[in-house]
């Protein structure tokens, strides 16, 4: 590929450190978002350790006082959810998503950056609770009322209400992230860039940001009710003064079920791009993932109460048939990616390894939900390991070897250098077999009747080999962090050079220089599909057959001479 | 620069395939040895037996859809790598109206499935003889607290007959006759608890403020030799830091068991305290709020003493007054726990002189119910 | 094809709405963070549906008619509409270029905006000094969580004005370049809507 004249051929972001405090570069901010989710995915990493460890066998062996249990696996799961995933794909989508739509930045840069900053403020504020007298936050992610209200065996202490604040905060965060994304997809997206030609991982973004800005206010309302139940004598959500307990948690799953997808589309939209790229061929029903994609979102909003089946309050048979048919779209796609694959010509780079992980892996969290959305099934598995199986499977096996997807795919772009294929193939290979050693256990340890956040349980109840099992594969994955982290930190060192279009990527970012330019682009190729840079390489190939304008072979025209329209606007 | 047909040899796809089948075969393989480790437990009421075969049904179409998606994920990157040899781009195949159709309607056929039949099975579990105008054969109330179990039986006209109070480890539990409907109703007076019993495949929340019921039967067949079979319980939803320790268990006996543990039961709830010995002192303690009033308690050294306990906490919330020896685990005296709202008088034996720890045993480890007691 | 290939994406970097087609950036993000705003109220209405729906009778006795509709509160209520009149207004006016009349009519619901809030306290005041309180059971906590979010969201909207009254007396706003007026007013029309509902359903169903 052509070199580009205007492009800084050295790798950027050696600037200093005040330069990337106040930068309002969406890719600067992409990369800070990136640093503070894997900062925070450590933090909930060791925490995970720590119940693995007092689970590994019956007996209280670490947590001498239960409560300091309760909050570790409490803000595991907060810092896992809130600080990790959702926080890494909105980076990744705040990198990508201007340069894939051809844009010089987001829409509203400084409140891009006031959205980051939000992020580690919160997660201080919920770690913060540690240092106050009673602990943090130990009445779960969920914090269902009355545990979570003040009381002398809830949760008496400050860390609640500081849980309760970091979570508006973060909220809030990604409700002025969701508007930024929607307005930079609606309204800076370069010509011919129509909405269907925009890359997959634009279309999950932009349904992602709707499900945020959506239903992020709605768990916000929870947790202000929560607050002024704890602080200011209100009875929302105590039954002995006239409120009603699963209130909270009608409102509290209207939010958390979109988040679901909130934590997986973009995950989706992230080996929607590296499939197709190392398949060599299109992804396979663009239009149908696109409507796929819609459908999830529209029906996220109508399966929250599939949470809630045991609490007696819910009509059951609508949930149950809601649930059942989300299972449907998230077939489509899964067929979509399995079809891309088909008749490829595959390129086992780490990306697509990560993504074909996310494949198998997901697969396995679809199916093991369809048992929680059969009601009478989910009397017997609420609650209990298969759920933590059956989230993990979703949550990591599905969006964390999607971010790892994303990791590797981009970081070319990100520094102008390579990570190491060895040690990716390494990290991928000890994650995959710890992660699976760590929650398919979890299956047989909640079918035979664990029940979650329990600190210990009777040794003759048959759950010692799989809890030991599924502790060493907890260990397993914290290993396969190491050679990640040693790629990282040798490639930016000395990592091969990538060049602009290491990957023969399809879409806009690889048509400028790795790392870009603070503008992104200097000028862009023709848009004329959903993979510009491959019509720009091989010429058009359209639905109605390859080949059929491929006299109108375009090829990557970025010759000089072309920048007058740099030029001021009238 | 076109797109060229695939020439590939046919051994690629042996192998491809050759590797799918292996796979699997490990799998099944795997399956096997662990056994029944993906089943439920034997289920035990009528109930969970329908929960069970619906979960046999699920759980084959899960295994079919498995086998299938994953084999074809496995077939196409062995088959379809990319060669040295591969210049060409492959088809450009950017859909197909016809399978993309297919793989819309054939899950919705089988989630359409899987809903009738789960909602058939739901039908039956949820039917409760008293929503249809029918009488229950046995009915008790459970009652959750933080972090103990009270079971109240009841009669025939939800009239109270007497409450199994004791903890789990000290001879607690429900007791019910195999073959008879049981229907159970739950109340909190605290948090939300969840009624889990792993062998019925069942649980549910217990809900403060709204009062949840079912109905269950379990099977006679359960009863070996006419003994009584014990299913382990224990709170599913997350309570508090003694969600672990809040256990119980499911009794299922004989009628005519069932009706000398009930009248046993009656006659202990009705037995008067044993006279506490004469000129024995007598101590005061209450409680409030998961707190004993008092800190600090004096008895005398080798002679028997009695404390009259008043638990003021909600009906829901349990408390005792057990005494640890001077390691701190030894539990010297043991006393059976009383319901919130009531107040009874426990008969000590003589202690040595010498410190002593007293302790609540349903609140183990909360900061205030414990106290130092001291005999001199 | 060559110009069409080479399109550069300056234009869309266009600092000012007004050059674009459709609806300006400031414009289409104030919509979507009101939309957000609604479903935040909507969980807060869903709240006291479903608190009213399960306390009966709803108001309690002791505050049975504590909550009147002809009260002060109506004069709140008509001011608050009023100044969303106004408040078009001077969109109106700074839209035909109209600068005089445009911050005539801003001061004017800036400061309805302030008596509102005023009227507001006021009328809290009131209720304290009755016993109606927060933490006076599900309807005092309905009651005083729904109207204080309101107020904050008054509060909130006549910073706003506030911002946009003094930007428009520096002469910053012309009949091409005032999508803050457009988002602000917006945002001033929602914050009245959501009054009237509260209204509705607090004082008169």
């Amino acid at each position: 590929m052509a070199t580009h004249a205007l492009s800084p051929a050295v790798p950027a972001y050696r600037g200093g450190l005040y330069e990337w405090l106040t930068t309002t570069d969406h890719k600067k901010i992409g990369i800070m978002y990136l640093i503070n989710s894997f900062f925070f995915f450590l933090i909930g990493g060791l925490f995970a350790l720590l119940v693995r460890t007092e689970l590994a066998a019956p007996g209280i062996q670490l947590f001498t006082n239960e409560h300091v249990y309760n909050e570790s696996f409490s803000i595991h799961a907060t810092v896992m959810i809130f600080l990790f995933i959702i926080p890494v794909l909105a980076g990744l989508g705040n990198y990508a998503v201007p340069l894939m739509i051809g844009a010089p930045d987001m829409a509203f840069p400084r409140i891009n950056a006031l959205s980051f900053w939000m992020l580690p403020l919160g997660g201080v504020l919920l770690l913060a609770g540690f240092l106050t007298p009673g602990g943090a936050a130990a009445a779960g992610w969920t914090s269902y009322p009355p545990l979570s209200e003040r009381g002398a065996l809830a949760s008496p202490g400050p860390g609640q209400d500081l849980w309760i604040v970091s979570l508006i905060l973060i909220g809030t965060s990604s409700i002025l992230g969701g508007i930024n994304f929607l307005v930079t997809i609606f309204k800076m997206r370069a010509p011919g860039m129509t909405l269907f030609r925009m890359p997959i991982m634009v279309w999950t973004m932009l349904v992602t940001s709707v499900l945020v800005v959506m239903a992020t206010p709605v768990i916000t309302s929870a947790l202000v009710m929560l607050f002024i139940d704890r602080n200011y004598g209100g009875s929302f959500f105590l039954p002995d003064k006239g409120g009603q307990a699963v209130l909270y948690q009608n409102v509290f799953w209207f939010y958390s079920h979109p988040a679901v997808y909130v934590m997986v589309l973009p995950a989706m939209g992230v080996i929607s791009e590296v499939l197709p790229v190392f398949s060599r061929k299109p992804l396979f029903g663009y239009k149908a993932f696109i409507f796929a994609t819609a459908g999830i979102g529209a029906l996220g909003f109508s399966v929250w109460a599939h949470h809630m089946f045991t609490t007696g309050a819910v009509f059951l048979p609508f949930f149950a048939l809601m649930t059942f048919f989300i299972a449907v779209p998230t077939g489509v796609k899964m067929f979509n990616w399995v079809f891309t694959l088909f008749r490829g010509q595959l390129t086992f780079s780490t990306p697509l390894i990560f993504a074909i992980g996310f494949l198998t892996m997901f697969l396995i969290g679809g199916i093991n939900g369809a048992f929680s959305a059969a009601v009478p099934v989910d009397f017997a598995l609420h609650d209990t390991y298969w759920v933590v199986a059956h989230l993990h499977y979703v949550l990591f096996g599905g969006s964390v070897f999607g971010v790892f997807a994303g990791i590797y795919y981009w970081f070319p772009k990100m520094t102008g250098r390579m990570l190491s294929e060895s040690l990716g193939k390494i990290h991928f290979i000890l994650m995959f077999i710890g992660f699976n050693l760590t929650f398919f256990p979890m299956h047989m340890l909640g079918i035979k009747g664990m029940p979650r956040r329990i600190a210990d349980y009777a040794g003759d109840a048959g759950w010692n080999d799989w809890n030991l099992l599924a502790t060493i594969g907890g260990f397993t994955i914290a290993v396969s962090m190491l050679p990640f982290l040693w790629n990282v930190f040798v490639s930016l060192r000395g990592g091969k050079l990538a060049g602009d279009d290491p990957w023969e990527g399809n879409t806009l970012e690889w048509a400028t220089s790795s790392p870009p330019p603070p503008y992104n682009f200097d000028r862009l190729p023709a848009i004329r599909s959903e993979r510009p840079l491959f019509d720009a390489r091989h010429g058009l190939h359209t639905h109605d057959g390859p080949g059929g304008q491929s006299d109108e072979k375009a090829p990557m025209a970025l010759e000089e001479g072309s920048h007058d329209d740099q030029g001021p606007t009238p | 620069m076109s797109t060229s047909p695939r020439k590939r040899p046919a051994s690629d796809a042996l192998v491809a395939g050759g590797v799918v089948v292996l796979l699997f075969a490990i799998v099944a393989v795997v399956m096997w040895i662990s056994g029944s480790a993906l089943y439920p437990p034997a289920a035990v009421t009528t109930q969970a037996k329908e929960i069970s075969k619906l979960y046999d049904v699920v759980f084959a179409i899960a295994v079919a859809v498995f086998v299938a998606v994953e084999g074809l994920i496995v077939w196409s990157i062995l088959r379809y790598r990319r060669r040295p040899t591969d210049v060409d781009l492959p088809p450009q195949t950017h859909g197909n109206n016809m399978v993309e159709v297919l793989w819309t309607l054939i899950p919705t056929v089988i989630v359409l499935y899987l809903f009738a039949i789960s909602w058939q099975t739901l039908n039956t579990v949820d039917y409760t003889s008293v929503a249809n105008g029918q009488k229950p054969d046995i009915q008790i109330r459970a009652l959750a607290g933080q972090f103990q179990w009270q079971f109240e039986y009841l009669d025939g006209n939800g009239n109270h007959i007497a409450t199994q109070t004791r903890a789990a480890g000290e001879g607690g539990g429900m007791a019910v006759p195999v073959g008879k409907k049981v229907y159970v109703t739950l109340r909190s007076g605290d948090v939300i608890h969840a009624w889990y019993v792993p062998r019925f495949l069942f649980k549910r929340d217990v809900v403060p403020g709204q009062e949840n019921h079912f109905e269950f039967t379990v099977d006679p067949a359960e009863l070996i030799d006419g003994k009584p079979a014990t299913f382990h319980g224990q709170c599913a939803e997350l309570c508090g830091t003694g969600h672990r320790v809040m256990l119980f268990s499911v009794v299922a006996m004989s009628q005519a068991d069932y009706d000398a543990w009930l009248a046993k039961l009656v006659e202990i709830e009705k037995a008067t305290p044993p006279p506490a010995p004469s000129g024995a002192p007598v101590l005061t303690l209450g409680a409030k709020g998961i707190a004993y009033d008092k800190k600090d308690l004096q008895a005398p050294a080798e002679a028997p003493f009695v404390i009259d306990f008043k638990n003021e906490d909600p009906a829901t919330i349990t408390h005792d007054i057990d005494i640890h020896g001077a390691d701190g685990t030894t539990v010297v005296a043991n006393q059976e726990p009383i319901a919130g709202g009531t107040s009874t008088q426990y008969t000590y034996d003589p202690l040595p002189a010498g410190t002593y720890q007293f302790f609540c045993s349903v609140h183990p480890g909360v900061p205030g119910m414990t106290g130092t007691l001291t005999v001199n | 094809m060559t110009a069409e290939a080479h399109v550069g994406h300056a234009a869309q970097a266009a600092p000012s709405g007004h050059a674009q087609r459709g609806i300006s950036n400031p414009i289409l993000g104030m919509l979507l963070f009101i939309t957000s705003e609604v479903m935040f109220f909507s969980g807060l209405f869903a709240a006291y549906f479903a608190t009213r729906a399960a306390n009966t009778p709803w108001p309690p006795d002791v505050f049975k008619d504590i909550l009147d509709p002809l009260g002060p509160i109506i004069i709140a209520t008509v001011i608050l509409i009023a100044s969303s009149f106004t408040c078009q207004f001077a969109v109106w006016s700074i839209r035909r270029g109209d600068r005089k009349g445009f911050v005539r009519n801003i001061s004017i619901t800036f400061v309805l905006g302030i008596i509102f809030l005023i009227m507001q306290v006021y009328d809290y005041m009131l209720l304290f000094s009755e016993g109606m309180t927060l933490g006076s059971g599900p309807f005092g906590t309905t009651y005083f969580t729904l109207t204080g979010f309101h107020g904050a969201h008054v509060f909130g909207g006549v910073l706003m004005l506030g911002v946009i009254l003094y930007r428009g007396m520096a002469g910053q706003f012309s009949a091409k370049h005032h999508d803050a007026v457009e988002a602000v007013s917006l945002y001033w029309h929602f914050v009245d809507v959501v009054w009237i509902l509260l209204f509705s359903i607090l004082y008169l169903i």
